[in-house]
Order: C-alpha cells, then sequence, then structure tokens
C-alpha cells in the first residue's frame, strides 16, 4: 500500500510497515552500543529519567534520537523535491559546525589568522592551480592527438608520457622536477617547477580522457563531414571537438577539483599556498586543527566554485542533448 | 644545421658538468655582490623558527641568521623548503645557507659543509601529566614516539652517532623501548595528549620543543634530566671553501663577542651555546 501512496516515484525502496520498525529497532540499538562507552547519549538522557547514566539511560537516548530521526524523515518525505534538498544541505551542515564546534576551537585565533590564509594562501593555491590547468590542457590535448595519430613516433611519445606520469605519484615528480632540472642547467624555482610537475601529472591523466572523448564521437560524423567537403582540421574543430566536450567537460571538471587539492604538495618547495600556511601558522601556539578545519573550508569553497563552473561548461555543450 | 646541433649539445653537457656544487668564491661573490643572503629554515619549529604574528619568518635561528647577514654586510632573505630538499644537497645557488637545527652527519656531510656549530640542543622524555614516571628508566619498554630518522630515534635503537664537535659523553638509560617513528615531533605530540596510554607512553623530542607544547597547554611533564645534548650547525654547499671559511669566521666572532650567547639567552631562555657550559 504504502507504494501507492508515495508523492514521488523514486530509485530507492519503499518499505513498509514491518521493514520500518525493523529498521528503527536496528539504529536504536546500534546507537545505544556505540553509546555505551561515551554515554553521550545517555547522558543526555539520563536527568530526564531521574537516573544517572547506564545501559537503560543509552538505550532511552537512542531510542529519543531514532524518533528524532524517523519524523525528520517523515517531514522531509511531505516537501517538494528542491526543499528537501536544502533541508538536508542545512542539516549535515549543522552537523558538521557541532562537530567541529566539538574541538574547542578557538575563534579569535582563526580570525587572527584568515586574512593572510585567503591573500597569501588561497591566492597561491588557485595562481598555481590556473596555470597548471593551462599547461595540463595543452599537454592533454597533444597526447590525445599524439595517441590517435598513426605516426609511430609520436604515439611513442605520447605514450611514454602518459604511462611515466600516470605510473609514479606526483609527489616524486616535483621533486625530481625541482630536483633534477638543474642537473640539466636549468634551475627552475619552486613555483614554475610546481606548475611544470602539477600540469605534467594531470595532461597525462587528462590526455585519456580527451582521447575516450573524441573516439566517442561516432565515425559517421567524420564522414559526413567529409562528404561536405570540409578538410580534416575543420572537421575536427568545428564537427568533433564540441561534440566531445560534450563527455569531457565532467571528467575533465573532476580533475580540476582533483589538481586545485593536489596542489598542496608543491609546498614541499616551501611555496606558501594554503596547506603550508595551515600546517605552519597554527605551529607556534599550538593549534593546527583551527588552521586545518579553515583551509578545509577554504578548498571546499573553491572547488564549490568550480563544481559551478563545470555545470554551466556541461549545459552549454549539452544543448544539442536537450529538448528545446 | 649539424654544427649548430652539436653546439648546442656541447653547451648543454658543458652547463650539466658545471651545474651541481658551487664553485671557488661563487657563493661569497654572489652574497657581497647581491648584498642578499638567502637563507632557509623550517616554517614550523618554534622557538627555533616560525611565522610570527605579522606572517614574518622569526625565532633563534632566523636570528643567528639575520646577524650572519648583518657581519656580511647584506639582507637576510628567508626561503623555506622541505627538509629532504635542504638536506639533499646541491643547492645550485637557489640559497646561500642553511641555518635549521641540522645537525652535522657524516651523511650530509658527503653533499654539505658544516663551518659551524652554533648551539647544542638538550633532548628530552616527556609523558602525560598522569603517568607516574619520574625516571628514563621506567620508560624501558614502552611506547614511544620520536621524530623519524632523528638522533632521538638513533638514541633509542642505541644507535646514536653524534659527530665529535664537542660533545658531552652520554648513556643509554632507555631499554627495550617500543619506537614509534612520527613525521614531526607535534603529531606525536597530538596522541600523547589524547591520554595517557592511549596511543603513546611518552615522546622523546629537543627538550625545548616539549616546553613551548607545555607553555601552549599541552598536558605533559618533562621526565628527568635532557638525555643528550645534540650540536647543531650552520650548513653550506659544497665547493666553495671561501665561503666556508668566511662563514666559520663570523660564527666564531658571534660566540666571542658574546652574541650567540646573548641571542641564545634571548630565545632559547638559557645558554645552550657552549659545549662546556652545561
Amino acid at each position: 500500500m504504502a507504494s501507492i501512496l508515495s508523492r514521488r516515484p523514486g530509485l530507492g525502496p519503499d518499505l513498509g510497515w514491518r521493514a520500518r520498525l525493523a529498521l528503527g529497532a536496528g539504529l536504536v540499538v546500534l546507537l545505544a552500543a556505540l553509546d555505551l562507552h561515551s554515554q553521550f547519549l545517555g547522558r543526555l538522557a539520563a536527568p530526564l529519567l531521574g537516573v544517572d547514566g547506564g545501559v537503560f539511560a543509552s538505550v532511552a537516548g537512542a531510542t529519543a534520537l531514532t524518533l528524532l530521526l524517523g519524523l525528520n524523515v517523515a517531514v522531509l518525505r511531505s516537501l517538494p523535491f528542491r526543499l528537501q534538498v536544502a533541508i538536508v544541505w542545512g542539516e549535515l551542515f549543522v552537523l558538521f559546525g557541532a562537530f567541529a564546534h566539538s574541538f574547542d576551537l578557538s575563534l579569535p585565533f582563526i580570525e587572527s589568522k584568515l586574512g593572510y590564509l585567503i591573500t597569501q594562501g588561497a591566492f597561491t593555491t588557485v595562481y598555481v592551480s590556473a596555470m597548471a590547468i593551462v599547461l595540463a590542457s595543452t599537454l592533454a590535448m597533444l597526447g590525445a592527438l599524439a595517441k590517435m595519430s598513426r605516426n609511430g613516433m609520436a604515439y611513442g611519445v605520447a605514450g611514454f608520457y602518459i604511462s611515466f606520469f600516470r605510473g609514479t605519484p606526483l609527489l616524486m615528480q616535483v621533486y625530481l622536477i625541482y630536483l633534477g632540472l638543474p642537473q640539466l642547467g636549468f634551475v627552475v624555482d619552486a613555483i614554475p617547477a610546481g606548475v611544470t610537475a602539477l600540469g605534467l601529472c594531470y595532461g597525462a591523466y587528462m590526455a585519456e580522457i580527451f582521447r575516450s572523448g573524441i573516439q566517442a564521437v561516432p565515425h559517421g560524423q567524420w564522414e559526413a563531414a567529409a562528404a561536405l567537403g570540409l578538410s580534416r582540421p575543420l572537421t575536427f574543430v568545428k564537427i568533433i571537438l564540441p561534440q566531445a566536450m560534450r563527455l569531457i567537460v565532467p571528467a575533465t571538471g573532476n580533475q580540476f577539483i582533483a589538481m586545485l587539492k593536489d596542489s598542496s604538495l608543491v609546498s614541499v618547495l616551501g611555496v606558501w599556498e594554503l596547506s603550508f600556511l595551515a600546517r605552519t601558522q597554527g605551529k607556534t601556539e599550538f593549534r593546527h586543527i583551527e588552521m586545518l578545519l579553515t583551509a578545509a573550508v577554504i578548498y571546499w569553497l573553491l572547488s564549490m566554485l568550480f563544481e559551478f563552473l563545470q555545470a554551466r561548461l556541461e549545459a552549454y555543450y549539452g544543448r544539442g542533448h536537450t529538448r528545446a | 644545421m649539424h654544427k649548430f646541433l652539436l653546439n648546442a649539445l656541447s653547451v648543454c653537457a658543458l652547463v650539466a658538468a658545471c651545474a651541481g656544487t658551487a664553485s671557488a668564491g661563487e657563493t661569497l661573490d654572489r652574497v657581497t655582490s647581491r648584498k642578499v643572503l638567502v637563507m632557509t629554515t623550517d616554517a614550523s619549529y618554534p622557538p627555533y623558527s616560525f611565522l610570527n604574528d605579522k606572517n614574518e619568518m622569526d625565532g633563534f635561528d632566523v636570528a643567528i641568521g639575520r646577524e650572519i647577514a648583518k657581519r656580511l654586510g647584506a639582507e637576510l632573505k628567508t626561503v623555506t623548503p622541505e627538509w629532504e630538499v635542504v638536506t639533499a644537497g646541491r643547492w645550485n645557488g637557489r640559497w646561500d645557507i642553511s641555518v635549521g637545527s641540522m645537525a652535522p652527519t657524516a651523511e650530509r656531510g658527503r653533499v654539505l659543509d658544516f663551518p659551524a656549530v652554533y648551539y647544542f640542543a638538550p633532548a628530552s622524555l616527556a609523558v602525560h601529566r598522569d603517568n607516574p614516571a619520574r625516571t628514563p628508566a621506567e620508560l624501558s619498554g614502552k611506547r614511544i614516539a620520536t621524530s623519524a630518522g632523528a638522533t632521538t630515534e638513533q638514541y633509542l635503537r642505541h644507535e646514536l652517532k653524534l659527530p665529535e664537535l664537542g660533545t658531552s659523553p652520554f648513556s643509554y638509560q632507555v631499554e627495550n623501548p617500543q619506537i614509534r617513528p612520527y613525521e614531526t615531533d607535534t603529531s606525536a605530540f597530538d596522541d600523547l595528549r589524547l591520554g595517557d596510554g592511549k596511543r603513546l607512553d611518552a615522546v622523546f623530542s629537543p627538550t625545548l620543543v616539549l616546553r613551548q607544547a607545555i607553555k601552549s597547554g599541552y598536558p605533559f611533564r618533562l621526565v628527568g634530566e635532557p638525555l643528550f645534548y645534540e650540536p647543531l650547525a650552520v650548513a653550506v654547499d659544497k665547493g666553495d671553501p671561501e665561503f666556508s671559511a668566511k662563514i666559520a669566521a663570523t660564527v666564531e666572532a658571534m660566540r666571542a663577542d658574546g652574541t650567540l650567547k646573548r641571542l641564545s639567552e634571548q630565545w632559547l631562555g638559557d645558554d645552550y651555546t657552549q659545549a662546556s657550559a652545561r
């Protein structure tokens, strides 16, 4: 009967009352068992029951929490989709905040360090990532083209490049480029070395993404363009690439978000980017949790910006696949 | 065309051959002509070197570097590459000197020169406040954290090799500890802070780093007297004996006129610069 009453046809199972009861009971037992050690729920419930802790209080606290969760789910189910999403985000944010609060953070300390963390740290992170993105995209396109070419030399070089830079840890590449290039007579500074390492490494991953996206465009598109008398380069730029981009953008967006965070590896060369400052600024007062959490939130916000841009790009290149 | 290629190749080979170590007088020339002394130091090693409230490098090591630069007629500029990058040697003129509490071990001596020892750092055991141990011997067989690869770890393994630079004798007072090596001392501190015996029974670190942690509210207590004193030196790249000699003379002059002692008392709270004065 539940399936008839459900408001929104979804992919998830719609549970009968027996299953719900079993789920609730299981949750009570699980929560109570987890609580036996820390007695967090037990201590919350104890004053209401007039006992001081113990198994009984833990079970009571767990039951209350389960009922609260059940009520929450029931209310959420009656709401429209968008509101559901917004409320779930809000609730998870509150839980995250409570987790952060449990560290007994010093807000004035964060406030005093935040400015420099953003103007020096986040700025350098974005700057390094942006330059590496340009380099990686260029290398990826060249690598993908070479991987698809019939020229044995181009194929060999690209294959070696992709294999090496995908097959070795980025941290090793950072060290190798910074310490190794001077052996060849090029004494590069920390930031160019870091950007080069990031660009080379992510270019190798992205070359495979580009190649798969380009090869996923049906061969008939090439033939149709040839029939219209278009040259092969023109066909690639005007016909194939725009269709390939629809497939390339989501996976590449993933890579850029990953790169944003991997740019923290250049801190080993002494670049004062976000995670370097997060690790060092808190050290003098031994307040690193504050700095690490703050930096995590800044990284998260930056990633959200990337997600937003990716969604816009996806919508742009997906135009041909939506109903007008 | 071929001749051009050949020329280009030979230039490359020549440059490659010259790169690596500094040549005689090169570092000294660079410092005196640019009037800038570039120094590496650790960005998170209070009270020796750390980011201060103005987001500038500060501390004992930085003060020593500033004084050396002043006596060479140069400005001090600090850079903060990772420890491994500094100890790998072959600086290629990226920086001139390292004042970063580095122990002048024989292994490092293969790629770096150590013109002068500038202080002696004590190392101590510390336990959580709730731990009853009063002497190092009571911590035999216990879980003790050290910085991985540091002299403190060597001590616990009974393999401590101190450079012969006026160190005082020491004895092994802890038997068969369960050694727990950590990337940095401070992450070990966070584990000991969880409670006595939760993850660790003790940490073995530079005494002054421990004192700084205790001052910042870590619930630790030092156990007994320091177990050994480690000489720490100024490091320079190999291959420029003139620069090495100049640095050695400068640090010696700072010792002779009491500057080293004054900076040590100012930053470390005591005089740690004399091998015999302990």
